[in-house]
């Protein structure tokens, strides 16, 4: 039965929202950190918050789980006006996450299960399981402060599981994991996800969000540039150029392509040259004219990353440059994290 | 509610169950108590300093040197009997406590070691000697164990024992016009090093005074015995207790009672509220509260917290005061506690407990580690210092005006008023409802602030907040 409903909900038919936002505005001094923000989480999706550091990723996600108070607008978490009244269906992993240090492992977990309204009776054997789960079983009795971060990343997203929540809020899931433990977390996301939970999460890092989601919230400044499910983006901004790459460089095909009807221009790009393609030109055409106009090395249609469309969305909405744009995407974390520090000065 | 006291729980597990605490708490106090016969014996044994060297006396009355020199001898052997007699009383404590046979030979060690080097000889020069030449001969450097060092000038006056006439009374011509009349009798001037011991100049000045004494007795011609026996006065205060039973004065001990409850009190409180303050700090540097605050709300959280340090402090006091009042019963002499002061004890210790760790609380949440957190902290330890500072003004009148404003002065009133009801002179019942009111408008406040400054600063990282920025963030909250 629930595995039925599930497969209902992955194909994106839901029945209501797990999470709504209306006219959001929150600021912090003078700063404005989200603005007029209208937002649906539908029940069962999968959804990523993505924008550049303090873009107001986190402060929307702490207005959601009411660790802070919009000042205008209204928001409603599984079905009630505030997250305190849910907070026991909800499982929230925050940017800022840290651990007892001198708790042990499991001691930790049972006190975070407990604080979620989990019952004592077999708390223990949930709590062994999870760690089995994710092979950390011999650790259950150290000190958190002995594991590594990686292992503590585990132990925090058992933490966030383990009440069994309808509503999985992740802030950044991803960051400081090695690829080994990156996968295993994307895996035991997926795995809750294709349970039927409703899974948002936010993230800097485009791609991560390409691979998991299938619905994309895009903040930039504070406001919501882009709200749409992955497979409709990726339609929207269709493929406006083909890459190719001739054989040693040959000049002559690079002139040929140049002249091909639908090629408005050529530029460079990644490895290769770009074929940018006019308004209205048949790609697939333009894709067997370039293989025919002389030996290559490859042709591909250039399909459009996240991150490309970010930038064209945001550089065209603030009338920063692409570069700009592209560079904000990759200041390290922490650089402006959250509008945090603004209120303190 | 649950999570409430879930908090509180790991707050009082993680805090009061641990060695660190164990051993602070109860390993170390008695440690010290079993080290205090130890130290009692290591003062009493410390070496005495060698007397060596050379006394010299100018005798103006000519009637003294004699009689010091005799009794001083005499007074340097009871000095060493003196000491032999502690160190063999403080060995046997000793002995009794460790129950050795080789605190024996211990003690035998310590007073062939402790018993000082005694050479003194005693010069008297003629009554023409120039005293300050022979003043100069303090100044000049010597071996310590050297006989010939010079050690002092004892100078006896002439009308030291002999009085003065009528004549002799009156300021000579080269006094000045407000001299008033000398005394009937002269007395003496003992001229030391610098750097002496204490020990080996008292017994020289109480040689020397006995000896005038004396003198004069014999001169004046009164009975040396008799007049000793006139001036010995025998008595004891005795306490009729409420049961008529009698017993030695406990005024000494009544005395210390406000200081000790008010310690008692404040020790639990500052340990309760100082770890609320260290665990609050940590979670916010370690980043694990806002994964709390996943689960609970920052209020749920910060009543947690104080309720599982109130644990604390209260556990201590209970354990402190239980201690206290069995030795108290021990001595029989529980009466001077009265139950009620118990009761008080504990309505003072929770108003000034929940004053002093809410706002421990507060800075806590609001500074990002230890470091900032001492100078934040400066202004609340200031009100626990202040009853502290005054526990002698307070205890000796405890109805004064000084300590009625205090009682109303939160977060100071309950030390304070902890400090008057144990007191000789309890204030009357409408003072302690006054200021019990008072307190309890103090904890609102404090609590309802601390949740404010608690709930904003819990997320904020980044430059340390100042005085302004509380204000703002109360004002925000």
């Amino acid at each position: 039965m629930l595995s039925s409903l599930a497969s209902v909900r992955s194909k994106g038919v839901s029945l209501t929202n797990a999470v709504e936002l209306t006219g959001i505005r929150k600021t912090f001094g003078k700063k404005v950190a989200v603005e007029g923000l209208d937002l649906a989480v539908a029940e069962g999706s999968m959804t990523g918050f993505i924008g550049p550091n303090g873009a107001g990723k986190t402060t929307t996600i702490r207005m959601i789980m009411a660790i802070l108070f919009p000042d205008e607008g209204e928001l409603t978490v599984l079905g009630r006006t505030s997250a305190v009244e849910s907070k026991d269906r909800i499982g929230y992993l925050p940017e800022e996450r840290g651990v007892y240090k001198k708790m042990k492992v499991a001691a930790f977990l049972k006190h975070m299960a407990l604080l979620k309204g989990v019952d004592s009776n077999g708390l223990h054997q949930k709590v062994m399981t999870w760690l089995d789960r994710v092979s950390l079983a011999d650790v259950a009795k150290k000190k958190c402060e002995e594991l590594s971060k990686g292992m503590q990343q585990k132990v925090q997203f058992i933490s966030c599981v383990i009440h069994e929540p309808e509503l999985l809020i992740l802030d950044e899931p991803f960051s400081g994991l090695d690829p080994v433990n990156m996968r295993l977390l994307r895996d035991l996301i997926d795995e809750q996800h294709s349970a039927g939970k409703t899974v948002i999460f936010s993230t800097h890092v485009m791609p991560q969000a390409e691979s998991l989601c299938d619905h994309i919230v895009m903040i930039h400044n504070g406001q919501k540039v882009l709200d749409d499910t992955l497979d409709e983006i990726r339609s929207r901004f269709d493929p406006k150029a083909v890459l190719f790459e001739p054989l040693n460089g040959d000049a002559e095909s690079v002139e040929r392509v140049r002249g091909l009807a639908g090629v408005s221009a050529i530029r460079e790009s990644r490895g290769g040259l770009e074929a940018v393609l006019g308004d209205g030109a048949d790609a697939q055409g333009v894709l067997r004219d370039i293989v025919m106009s002389g030996a290559m090395v490859r042709v591909e249609l250039h399909r459009p990353t996240l991150e490309d469309v970010f930038v064209e969305i945001a550089s065209g909405q603030s009338g920063e440059s692409k570069q700009a744009v592209r560079e904000s995407l990759h200041t390290p974390v922490g650089a402006g994290a959250g509008g945090e520090e603004e209120v303190a000065s | 509610m649950s999570r409430v006291l879930q908090i509180a729980k790991r707050e009082f597990v993680s805090t009061a169950l641990t060695k660190g605490f164990i051993i602070g708490a109860f390993v170390l106090p008695i440690l010290f108590a079993a080290l205090i016969p130890l130290v009692v014996l290591l003062a009493i044994g410390a070496k005495a300093p060698p007397i060596v060297g050379e006394v010299a006396v100018i005798d103006r009355s000519g009637v003294i040197a004699e009689e010091f020199e005799s009794r001083f001898f005499d007074a340097l052997e009871s000095r060493k009997a003196e000491e032999k007699a502690l160190i063999d009383e403080a060995s046997k404590s000793a002995g009794a406590l460790g129950g050795g046979g080789a605190s024996g030979e211990m003690a035998q060690s310590v007073i062939d070691n402790v018993l000082a080097d005694i050479q003194v000889s005693v010069t008297v020069l003629g009554n023409d000697a120039d005293v300050d030449a022979e003043k100069d001969r303090l100044m000049q450097p010597a071996d310590k164990d050297d006989p010939s060092r010079r050690l002092a000038v004892l100078v006896i006056d002439e009308h030291a024992v002999a009085e003065r006439d009528e004549a002799e009374r009156q300021p000579g011509p080269d006094a000045g016009e407000d001299a008033g009349e000398l005394p009937r009798f002269g007395g003496f001037e003992l001229f030391v090093r610098p750097k002496t011991d204490d020990r080996t100049s008292d017994v020289m000045r109480d040689t020397v005074r006995e000896a005038i004494r004396d003198k004069r007795y014999d001169l004046y011609g009164y009975d040396r015995g008799e007049i000793q026996e006139l001036n010995r006065v025998g008595g004891a205060t005795r306490e009729i207790t409420e049961t008529g039973d009698e017993r030695g004065s406990t005024e000494d001990l009544q005395q210390m009672l406000p200081l000790a409850f008010m310690l008692l009190m404040m020790i639990s409180i500052m340990i309760g509220g100082g770890y609320l303050l260290t665990t609050t700090v940590e979670e916010k540097s370690s980043r694990v509260v806002e994964v709390l605050l996943s689960a609970t709300s920052p209020m749920q959280l910060m009543a947690g917290k104080i309720l599982g340090q109130m644990g604390v402090g209260l556990s201590l006091m209970i354990i402190y005061s239980g201690v206290g009042m069995g030795a108290l019963i021990a001595f029989a002499i529980q009466d001077i506690v009265a139950p009620m002061t118990l009761v008080y004890m504990l309505v003072f210790f929770l108003a000034g407990y929940f004053m002093i760790a809410s706002l421990m609380a507060a800075v806590g949440a609001a500074v990002n580690d230890m470091r900032e957190a001492q100078s934040l902290q400066t202004p609340i330890v200031m009100f626990v210092v202040i009853p502290y500072l005054f526990w002698l003004p307070i205890s000796r009148d405890p109805n004064s005006i000084l300590a009625t404003v205090f009682s109303f002065l939160p977060p100071a009133s309950p030390f304070i008023m902890m400090m008057r009801v144990v007191s000789s002179d309890p204030p009357p019942t409408w003072e302690i409802v006054a200021s019990l009111a008072v307190m309890g408008l103090g904890v609102y406040l404090c609590l309802k602030l601390a949740a404010k400054v608690f709930r904003v600063g819990l997320l904020m990282y980044g430059k340390p907040p100042n005085f302004r920025t509380l204000v703002k963030w109360v004002r925000m909250a």
